[in-house]
């Protein structure tokens, strides 16, 4: 079946492998995301981190087939899914995984649901597209989905419409239809950031405990180190549309090797509760029509240097931790340095 | 709801009202003098004042006003000059035939505007769009009475297979009614259809960017499914509430299009009352319009209500 899960594969074949992926919006002059790969293991978390604009949503929207069509395009690159290489499905193939095998989340919970239906109809809906079940079925998912993503009075709730809940409910809602048919891998596109900040943390502590539960893998894209900190097994740190280092959280907090995690990490105390927003680097992201051809990241470096202007490759530097600079890992670079 | 339905119809009664005085006070500064009309040939000055007298035209205006409005709550709308029928006759015997005309004409305008609108907003940019909107601007832009004479020089006349002219109940012979029908339905039709593909259109290209939508692509929903339940189910308001406005001007008479295919609906029975300074027949079809008006308004905005849960709960 290929819309199954890989149940034969080795225990810890990636549920997604993302390689080489760029994307391009029509009449750029440069790729908005370019040759980035990663990988999200049966139950892990990865977390996807970055400045606003450096391509996080598009790329989670890429996988998902729901680039805006006609407007953005993909370049090059695979998304191994259970076999397949999801860039390349037909779109009717495609619409057989979405919701079904692969869900995702959005920013926006406000407005992320339709206002015409009922949130208990629109539960069902999912269910009832991707599962052989019958209405009333689909309906008690719908109930209990409610009650996993802990809305009170969840059956009572079942024939409200949108309007009638705050955005923190509504995001529940959100991620009661994303689960409903127990998909292998989340999609979860900064979630908590139009909600309050109270809010944010219950919701951020729903997916964790709901992911958990289901053994999903999650990909999270986030802005907030505080929850990278929290739920986080590996992040990839994008810039400018790049991945610039990938590993496991405690080497990102602990011991990033790329300059611009560094500056990022900065701000954030290396023990203790860790919290915040990414930290502030001096200049800003380039432009697409302004790409360095080189590292991306120069004109905002401090280490930058005549090398920089070969863009630097993702490489190797401990177990499953990758950055991509020149200099990387840094010890050796300032022991040439004093060389 | 009831109480919201029943404040709209309190406020269209200053409505009805500011339509009466505005008809009655046009009426009166036409040029022309309708006992000289009915007079005819005759010029006797008795026969005038006789005249004059017996449909109290030498009355104080306000008095007529007055006696108009008195005798119209009654249901009376007076005589017509011309024919000495009762008006609410004459009304009664020609409105369902422009409700007819109206209903089938709008039938004609959705299966063609709102599939056009659809197809076109969601294949926008391609050449599919631009020939729907290219048909739409030719719709738009070519008059009623054109095309209806051109469908019965060819359809009529050259081919032979639709009556020109002419009116038949559809109680008596249905199949006889819609060949006379159809035709003035399709000159009114298309052109509705071609405002209603260009708002349709638009309300869709704004629902189809909206994060529901994706959310229902997301959701593995296939494409009928996203545009026809997910996104055009919220396109409908700005349509509805254009068709039910589009169906009121139905309602009040398509002149041109009845007189080209001499149909004896409203249309056709206000020319001919304007054209013999009928007073109390055009007194009567344009109040009978302003009301069919204000309720297709009523109605747009019950259907509106209905339409939008928002609304709906805050009742
Ligand atoms: N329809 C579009 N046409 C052209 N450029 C676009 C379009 N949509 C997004 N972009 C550009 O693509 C870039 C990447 O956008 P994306 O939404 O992926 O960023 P992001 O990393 O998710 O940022 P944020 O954290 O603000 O959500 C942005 O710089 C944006 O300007
Ligand atoms: S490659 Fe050069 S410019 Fe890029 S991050 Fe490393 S040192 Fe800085
Ligand atoms: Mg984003």
């Amino acid at each position: 079946m290929p819309t199954e899960a890989p149940d034969n594969a080795p225990q810890n074949a990636p549920v997604l492998e993302v390689q080489d992926l760029s994307l391009r919006f029509k009449g750029a002059p440069a790729n908005i995301v370019d040759g980035l790969s990663f990988a999200v293991r049966p139950g892990e978390t990865l977390c996807i981190v970055g400045e606003s604009g450096c391509g996080k949503s598009v790329t989670a929207l890429s996988l998902m087939g729901l680039l805006p069509r006609g407007v953005a395009r993909v370049m090059s690159g695979t998304a191994i899914f259970g076999g397949q290489d999801l860039l390349a499905l037909p779109q009717r193939a495609l619409a057989d995984l979405r919701g079904d095998r692969i869900s995702m989340i959005f920013q926006e919970p406000m407005t992320s649901l339709n206002p015409s239906y009922r949130i208990g109809d629109q539960i069902a809906e999912i269910v009832l597209r991707h599962r052989p079940v019958t209405r009333t079925q689909a309906r008690a998912r719908a109930q209990e989905m409610l009650e996993r993503v802990k809305i009170p009075a969840a059956s009572n709730r079942l024939d409200d419409y949108p309007h009638e809940l705050s955005g923190g409910m509504r995001q529940r809602v959100m991620i009661a239809m994303a689960l409903a048919n127990d998909p292998v891998l989340l999609i979860a596109d900064e979630p908590t950031t139009a909600l309050d900040v109270t809010i944010q943390a219950q919701i951020i502590d729903l997916i964790e405990d709901l992911q958990k539960e289901s053994g999903t893998a999650l990909i999270m894209i986030t802005h907030d180190l505080g929850v990278v900190a929290e739920i986080a097994d590996r992040v990839c740190v994008m810039y400018a549309g790049r991945a610039v280092e990938e590993g496991p959280v405690a080497a990102i907090f602990d011991d990033p090797q790329h300059p611009y995690t560094i500056g990022l990490m900065s701000s954030v105390p290396s023990v203790g509760p860790r919290s915040g927003r990414l930290a502030t680097i001096g200049g800003m992201v380039p432009a697409i029509d302004n790409m360095p051809d080189g590292c991306r990241f120069a004109p905002r470096c401090p280490f930058a240097g005549p090398r920089c202007d070969i863009a630097p490759p993702l490489a190797e530097l401990g177990p499953s931790h990758r950055a991509a600079c020149h200099y990387a890992p840094l010890e050796s670079a300032f022991a040439e340095a004093a060389g | 709801m009831l109480s919201y339905i029943a404040r709209r119809l309190v406020i269209a009664i200053p409505t009805l009202i500011l339509v009466s005085i505005f008809v009655f006070v046009l009426q009166k500064l036409l040029p022309g003098d309708p006992a000289l009309v009915l007079a005819g040939e005759e010029r006797d000055p008795a026969v005038l004042e006789f005249i004059r007298e017996k449909y109290r035209l030498n009355d104080p205006i306000l008095y007529q006003y007055f006696s108009w409005m008195k005798a119209m709550l009654q249901g009376d709308l007076g005589i017509s000059l011309r024919t000495n029928l009762p008006v609410t006759e004459l009304i009664a015997d020609k409105l369902p035939v422009t409700i007819q005309l109206a209903v089938m004409a709008m039938i004609i305008a959705f299966a063609i505007g709102i599939p056009a609108g659809i197809l076109s907003a969601v294949r926008k940019g391609t050449a599919i769009d631009y020939i729907a909107n290219f048909v739409a601007l030719s719709g738009l832009s070519i008059p009623n009475f054109w095309l209806g004479i051109m469908l019965i020089m060819l359809v009529s006349v050259h081919l032979g297979w639709l009556p020109a002219s002419g009116y038949e109940s559809p109680f008596v012979d249905p199949l006889k009614s819609l060949q006379t029908m159809i035709m003035p339905a399709f000159v009114l039709g298309t052109a509705l259809a071609a405002t209603l593909m260009r708002h349709t259109r638009s309300a869709m290209l704004g629902v189809l960017k909206a994060d529901y939508v994706r959310t229902a692509r997301a959701k593995g929903l296939l494409e009928n499914v996203v545009i026809l339940k997910h996104a055009f189910r919220n396109a409908l308001l700005p349509i509805v509430t254009l068709s039910a406005l589009l169906f009121g001007e139905l309602l009040a008479g398509a002149v041109l299009t009845e007189q080209i295919f001499t149909i004896p609906g409203f249309g056709k029975l206000i020319v001919d009352a304007v054209f013999t300074r009928d007073y109390a027949v055009v007194q009567g079809v344009v109040m009978c319009t302003a009301a069919g008006f204000i309720l297709m308004n009523l109605i747009a905005d019950v259907l509106y209500f209905l339409l939008n849960p928002r609304m709906r709960s805050s009742l």
